[in-house]
């Protein structure tokens, strides 16, 4: 199985919702509707399923906009500050993250596949 | 509106027994003996009364929170939205509604923990909020959620007395106008290996080497122990006439409820009853009724034969010569544990609807003479029965329900 097809199980079951709502350019919170509790559970169900030790506040984009602020007070520029910051999500999903940061929480499937992928290449 | 004159009446019930799922499909199973009795099988000793097939999505939906849920707590749930559902009420009614529970432990620990040794019971796939399969107050945090309920709460743990507890807590609530309006009932499953092995160990159950449906034997002189069951009920009681104003349906009122503690033995009843008449007594100087009103007595009747002796001399000790028909719902279902009295009040309501009276199944030699039990099924109109339950600990609770 690869990491969409296993984090599809895993969010269908925790989210009891059918698989085919699941992609990878699903929005976890604004479609979804995870909650604080259903990330927590998130987070214990990725690092059995993938036997890693997952960050909460890094895979689910927590300090997301804390790293802006703090970019904007320090003058950097903030596309680099998050790249320092999340290295674990590409240039181009980074400056969509930012062209997003109005329709609300930007947290996608896909960020949780990358993240994965990243953990699972040895940082 | 005067306090003393407030009365309280049931107008919906949501039931999930072995018996059915309706109070029709129950008087029909009763009347044809239809019964879930099974061997375990896992343990070819211990009989079991299950429902097969049981999916608490049939009843409640998706919901994300039914990850929480232990078997006992989603019998609980499942039968809370049937009774919201066909209760057929608004919103608004539903924000007022208190919720009264009786709920179970959950005892199904090989199942959260296969493997624990010397208490290490962290696992890398145990759930992150895990113990919400262990408190008890889970499926009502998970019913008022999913039916928008936000009155006053209570979940009770009495053991085997909680449900019919539950009832009788919420009836109070009403009748004394602290709301109009609560959902009461309770849940409960005990057929997990650990359940079984718990009660196995404190040599509860029923030998189980003859025919299942022989096992449960309540008032028989050869009765040796209950058969575990499970299910739940849960119904909308209702100050009379915010029950009338809105056209209910009304199934029956409840009159009197007493309840009271042995405090005796953690898990024997006191050998005579004699703290248990107290509760039996409450319900009755309640309902402002003599002995000689009740026209059926629900009888908590185990099968074992601590319980059933005790309520045998309790019975002749209350009624004297005029005994009221005697019934043992356990004979039928098994023992649902902390539901028994819910899914038991439910039966009663459904023989006093179809005026029909249960025999309690597999009793051959009374072990009390001068009783009035059921032998055969029969035709009966009935004004008043009451509900006996008793429960490990103590417990004692007594509840009256009269036609309307």
């Amino acid at each position: 199985m690869d990491i969409l097809e296993e984090i599809t199980e895993i969010l269908a079951e925790i989210l009891d919702i059918e698989n085919h709502n699941i992609s990878p350019e699903t929005y976890l919170i604004r479609e979804l509707g995870a909650e604080s509790i259903d990330l927590l559970e998130l987070a214990v169900a990725i690092n059995s399923g993938f036997n890693i030790d997952v960050n909460d506040d890094e895979i689910f984009l927590r300090k997301l906009r804390d790293y802006i602020t703090e970019a904007e007070q320090q003058n950097k520029n903030i596309l680099q500050y998050l790249v320092k910051n999340l290295p674990f999500l590409s240039h181009k999903r980074l400056e969509n993250i930012i062209a997003d940061l109005e329709g609300g929480p930007t947290l996608k499937v896909k960020d949780l596949i990358s993240y994965i992928e990243w953990q699972n290449h040895g940082t | 509106m005067d306090n003393m004159h407030r009365r309280v009446v049931i107008t919906s019930i949501g039931v999930i027994s072995s018996l059915g799922f309706t109070i029709e499909e129950i008087i029909g199973n009763l009347k044809n003996e239809k019964t879930s009795f099974e061997r375990s099988f896992f343990d070819n000793d211990v009989v079991i009364s299950p429902i097969n097939g049981f999916d608490v999505k049939d009843f409640a939906g998706h919901f994300k929170d039914r990850r929480y849920l232990n078997r006992g707590a989603q019998f609980c749930v499942a039968s809370a939205i049937e009774a919201v559902k066909k209760a057929g009420i608004d919103k608004k009614l539903l924000a007022e509604a208190g919720l009264f529970l009786g709920t179970g432990p959950n005892l199904d620990i090989g199942g959260e923990f296969p493997d624990v040794k010397g208490g290490e019971i962290d696992r890398r796939d145990l759930m992150a909020l895990w113990m919400l399969k262990f408190l008890p107050n889970t499926a009502a945090s998970v019913i008022a959620k999913l039916a928008g309920i936000h009155g006053e709460n209570q979940t009770l743990t009495t053991a085997c007395s909680a449900s019919l507890q539950a009832v009788g807590e919420a009836f109070r609530k009403i009748r004394d106008g602290y709301i109009d309006l609560a959902f009461a009932g309770g849940g409960d499953s005990r057929l997990s290996k650990s359940s079984i092995l718990a009660y196995k160990k404190a040599q509860a159950l029923c030998d189980g080497t003859g025919k299942p449906e022989r096992a449960i034997r309540p008032f028989d002189r050869s009765r040796n122990g209950f058969v575990p069951g499970e299910g739940g009920a849960f119904f909308l009681l209702e100050e009379l006439q915010h029950a009338e104003k809105r056209g209910a349906v009304i199934y029956g009122e409840i009159c009197g409820y007493g309840a009271s503690i042995d405090g005796y033995s953690m898990t024997a009843p006191e050998p005579d009853g004699i703290w248990a008449e107290r509760a039996v007594n409450a319900a009755l100087r309640e309902a402002e009724l003599a002995p000689s009103d009740i026209d059926v007595i629900s009888s908590h009747g185990t099968g074992t034969l601590l319980n059933d002796s005790m309520e045998a001399a309790l019975i002749d000790r209350v009624y004297g010569k005029r005994s009221p028909f005697i019934i043992a719902l356990k004979s039928w279902i098994g023992h649902i544990a902390a539901a028994c009295g819910a899914v038991e009040l439910a039966i009663c309501l459904a023989c006093m609807k179809y005026n029909y009276l249960p025999k309690i199944k597999n009793l051959d030699k009374p072990c009390h003479t001068g009783l009035n039990f059921v032998r055969e099924g029969r035709r009966c109109s009935t004004d008043n029965i009451l509900l006996e339950n008793f429960g490990f600990g103590g417990q004692n609770s007594a509840l009256i329900v009269r036609k309307y």
